[in-house]
């Protein structure tokens, strides 16, 4: 009797400490079996996380590289670029996961994984590849206290994507520089062919508000919220008007509420203009998944200042690479960084994604952007948005709590919840709110 | 071997015995109270402590605030803004389970295609949350939608915007909720009703009750412990649920359809503030107790056992 006792104890014990062991067994175990192969075979592996899926460049470029250096194996794994995939980024670089490399998009994040220590800060060594020489003075804006935490890689361009048979039919040139106004008139004109004459994708929807606000500040010399700016209020104004008096443009809560796949419209010939980035060339460049007939021309963004010499337009680099400062093989990490950055990385363009590397030739680069599809585009349109366009540009640098309350505001605007004036009063109010916290 | 109850009694009340007994109980539930232990009530003090401190995930400084989260809470317009979506949201509970009541009715008798029927209202309940936000998505659409073209059909010329409106966008939601939980209260209703012994419902047709007297007098008051559990399970489910409103409007158009949970993810995996998403957690539970305890308080009025 008291022998059962004790084995059902020992039984029950093993049982509950090998469901525990399990619950942290997975990691060590994986650490083991790639310290091992480290040893055996001395060769160094890298993991990087990108959000850009393998298929579209990430895969050819970490191919390209294993190929060239048997010594250095880089993987790629892919994360969405979305709330629960930055989420499940962070929680992996916290916990100290393989990660080496990974590829942050926007200067919120990019700002938590500096606090949380998980960012190698290159400051010494930016003499073996100075990043400010090699990917101009825009690389600056991602600069963290004056610090590099990683490196920008990519040319971000915004621009308005326009069907160039419909400008030729209403006789309509193709704008080098124009203002909102202007924009509107377009889109009015444009709009008798089309469903639509603009449709817009929402990732750079609110980038009027920001261009405006770099150019006169985000907050009053005081230190109170500029948000509630007469540009702000203008921009919702002739915004709606376009949506509700012309109809050139949808009503966004019918966009919202549709997810309407903006890309598809413009590329199907619903709309006649399309206000998106670089991402595009990923969609327009498929003329099998999206037969279109005409070709496609591009302007820069519309300005809402008067002077085109305040303008500053949302763009810069993008693909923020940091190497993990908590990586037992940041030397190997960084060679790869820099190989990616001087050209590596051309695979990507395809998937729309430029090199901001002075190393990378222009044409080199729209060749690898545009493929055997040139002949689909107006190439002098698109090389003057990309490369010769001299308007300065700007890098969306604002908390997302802050980017959430605003964009709250302007949709209730919209959908007529209050009006212009009250709807830029609270933006500031909520801006206010946040700075004094 | 033959043992007699006076036996077994004797058995019984040896302490030996029933200590033997106890401890044996105490490790087949041990596994998983210490499930239980660690990831549910440790975690759930934890977050009471995160309440009164600044933690941020991936900042590693934590220091200790005081009342300062709840005080922001407090002040905080979008944490009302988010109550009464929750409120509204709240309404979809009751009109289904009465919808419920009135399907499981007439699905209880002799109906064609009764077998199929159930199925049939039982199927929301079974699809996945995105397929049905994606479905009513399209449904709801405010231009080319059916609902609406239906609507205009029948002489409506501007019908509501749904999902597009932040005045309608919350009702929306709710009638979504009370399609969705349908079947399952009906499910529950059915087998309610099943019990219900046929004596009673013969007795009452020989004292000459008709059909509303029959389900008011009769059927309604044997039922209503059902409706009680229903109302409390479904209450509390529904004030948890955020993934169909992060599927279908991730709590927009404007902050229109954030509800509580809605805001509760927001704060912790979109900002990473975990202090104040744990403070809201709270006040969340305080409100999820407040109406379980409103409804204890009610039933003696209402529920027969």
């Amino acid at each position: 009797m008291r022998k059962m006792k004790m084995l059902t104890m020992v039984v029950s014990l093993l049982v509950i400490t090998s469901m525990l062991a399990a619950c942290g067994g997975n990691n060590s175990g994986t650490a083991e079996k790639d310290s091992n192969k480290g040893a055996d075979t001395s060769t160094i592996k890298l993991v990087m996380w990108g959000g850009v899926p393998p298929e579209s460049g990430p895969q050819e470029v970490v191919d390209n590289w294993n190929a060239a250096n048997a010594d250095i194996q880089v993987e790629y794994v892919r994360y969405v670029n979305d709330d629960d995939g930055n989420l499940k980024l962070d929680t992996a670089l916290l916990t100290g996961q393989s990660i080496d490399l990974y590829v942050s998009y926007t200067m919120s994040n990019i700002q938590k994984r500096v606090d949380a220590g998980v960012a190698l800060d290159l400051t010494s060594r930016l003499g073996e590849y100075n990043i400010d020489e090699k990917m101009g003075p825009d690389a600056k804006l991602w600069q963290l206290d004056g610090t590099y935490y990683g490196m920008p890689t990519k040319k971000n361009a915004s621009f308005v994507a326009l069907n160039q048979n419909a400008l030729e039919k209403a006789n309509l040139k193709i704008p080098k520089e124009w203002t909102w106004d202007e924009y509107k008139e377009y889109a009015k004109i444009l709009n008798q062919d089309f469903d639509y004459g603009l449709v817009q994708s929402t990732v750079s929807f609110m980038d009027p508000l920001d261009s405006v606000l770099e150019n006169i500040g985000y907050t009053k010399a005081d230190g109170s919220s500029n948000m509630d700016n007469e540009y702000t209020v203008k921009w919702l104004e002739i915004s709606n008007e376009m949506m509700t008096v012309d109809k050139s443009t949808p009503t966004l809560g019918e966009q919202l509420t549709s997810k309407m796949p903006v890309e598809n419209m413009f590329l199907g010939g619903e709309a006649a203009m399309l206000s998106i980035g670089e991402w595009l060339i990923r969609s327009s460049n498929n003329l099998d998944e999206y037969p279109r007939d005409f070709k496609i021309a591009f302007a820069p963004i519309p300005r809402l200042l008067e002077n085109s010499e305040d303008f500053i337009t949302s763009g810069g680099l993008g693909d923020f690479i940091s190497v993990n400062a908590k990586s037992k093989n940041q030397d190997a990490a960084w060679k790869f960084l820099q190989w990616y950055a001087d050209g590596g990385m051309a695979p990507m363009a395809a998937g729309g994604r430029l090199p901001s590397s002075k190393d990378m030739d222009a044409s080199v680069a729209l060749d690898n952007l545009l493929g055997d599809k040139a002949n689909t585009y107006d190439v002098d349109s698109l090389k003057y948005v990309l490369f010769e366009d001299t308007t300065p540009t700007f890098v969306r640098n604002l908390a997302q709590e802050v980017i959430d309350l605003r964009t709250q505001e302007y949709e209730k605007y919209f959908l007529g919840g209050q009006n212009a004036q009250d709807a830029a009063a609270n933006m500031a109010k909520h801006h206010n709110k946040f700075i004094n916290k | 071997m033959i043992i007699t109850i006076q036996e077994r009694w004797g058995m019984m009340m040896n302490k030996n015995w029933m200590r033997r007994q106890q401890r044996l109980g105490y490790l087949f539930i041990g596994p998983n109270m210490l499930g239980v232990l660690l990831f549910f009530i440790i975690p759930a003090f934890y977050s009471l402590y995160l309440v009164f401190t600044d933690y941020q995930f991936m900042k590693p400084d934590k220091n200790f605030v005081g009342l300062a989260n709840i005080e922001r809470l407090l002040h905080d317009e979008l944490f009302y803004t988010a109550m009464l979506n929750t409120v509204i949201f709240l309404l979809a509970v009751p009109i289904s389970i009465g919808l419920a009541f009135v399907v499981a009715t007439v699905l209880n008798q002799s109906v064609y295609f009764k077998k199929l029927l159930r199925g049939l209202y039982f199927l929301p309940y079974i699809t996945s949350g995105v397929a049905i936000a994606f479905v009513w998505m399209l449904l709801f659409q405010p231009n080319q939608g059916p609902i609406n073209g239906f609507l205009r059909s029948i002489g409506i010329a501007n019908p509501p915007g749904w999902l597009s409106t932040i005045e309608t966008s919350m009702f929306a939601i709710d009638i979504i909720w009370v399609w969705f939980m349908l079947g399952y209260n009906m499910i529950i209703y059915l087998a309610a009703l099943q019990e219900i012994s046929s004596e009673l419902l013969e007795a009452a047709r020989i004292d000459g009750a008709n059909r509303w007297q029959t389900i008011r007098k009769i059927i309604f008051p044997l039922v209503s412990p059902t409706t009680f559990l229903l109302l409390i399970t479904g209450l509390i489910m529904t004030v948890k649920t955020f993934g169909i409103i992060q599927a279908i409007t991730q709590g927009g158009p404007g902050n229109s359809t954030t509800i509580l949970s809605l805001f509760v993810y927001q704060h912790a995996f979109r900002y990473y503030d975990m202090s104040y998403a744990a403070t809201i957690s709270w006040a969340l539970f305080i409100f999820i107790l407040v109406i379980t305890m409103i409804q204890w308080w009610g039933q003696k009025r209402w529920v027969h056992y």
